[in-house]
């Protein structure tokens, strides 16, 4: 009997500390967090075509993107367990990085960008989004918690 | 009356079929990922350097790509440690489980 109740207490203390442990690592998924990254994956790589094209005929559609990429990052920061996500969207948009930050100043400093170096882009920036998007759509939906 | 050392016996097989299960689906698909990565990685240099040599790529574009493939793997490099954690945390709610179906098994 005694044997019994000290058997049930080790069960319930560790099922309880792994249960607190696992949901406590890493956020879970979001439908909103989802759908922005995949949203903004097809706005940036539409707007970044056009950058064979002088930078002032697109500014306004620039800023806008800006301020969405920008809302996104503030959206996975404020999660909480989302510091792996909000240091890729950090990567992602930094200007003085290599890839969308980095390419919107730069077309923005030059002007114009060439055609080729403009698609390589495209796809290292669409393979930077599927990262988020894997990662996110990799999280536990929090019904499985449940 | 089933004993204690009967329910930790029970309770070894139940987590070893358990982690052989999980490990080894684990091990594949990083596998997986880390060798595509490295392909596409081989093919776009190759790329890059004929646009280099034809003069569709200026150096500052040439290192400018060189760099973005270094943020894209620490982006990668982020995703594959967040499946990791998303890994571990399903296997620790399948732990749970396993704890909790071995314990039924030996005492009820």
């Amino acid at each position: 009997m005694i044997i019994k109740s000290r058997l049930t207490k080790i069960i319930s203390a560790l099922v309880f500390s792994l249960t607190i442990w696992s949901c406590s690592s890493i956020s879970v998924f979001s439908p909103e967090a989802y759908k922005q990254a995949v949203d903004l994956k097809v706005e940036s790589l539409e707007l970044m075509s056009f950058a064979t094209s002088p930078y002032d005929d697109n500014e306004e559609s620039v800023t806008y993107l800006k301020t969405e990429l920008r809302k996104a990052y503030e959206f996975a920061l404020g999660r909480p367990n989302n510091e792996l996500s909000t240091e890729q969207w950090e990567i992602l948009i930094n200007e003085e990085g290599n890839l969308l930050g980095g390419f919107l100043k730069r077309w923005e400093a030059e002007g114009t960008l060439s055609e080729m170096f403009v698609t390589e882009m495209q796809t290292l920036v669409s393979d930077a989004f599927d990262t988020i998007i894997g990662l996110e759509s990799g999280k536990i939906d929090p019904s499985e918690l449940k | 009356m089933p004993t204690f050392n009967e329910f930790v016996s029970t309770l070894k097989i139940d987590l070893l079929d358990f982690a052989k299960e999980n490990l080894e689906e684990y091990k594949d698909e990083l596998l997986k990922d880390g060798t595509l990565f490295i392909e596409k990685t081989k093919s776009d240099l190759e790329r890059w350097t004929e646009g280099l040599a034809t003069g569709a790529l200026s150096t500052t574009d040439f290192e400018f790509l060189l760099k973005g493939k270094k943020d894209l793997a620490q982006m990668e490099a982020l995703k594959q440690l967040g499946l990791s954690k998303i890994r571990i945390t399903k296997i620790t709610n399948g732990i749970i489980d396993v704890v909790v179906g071995s314990a039924v098994k030996t005492f009820l």
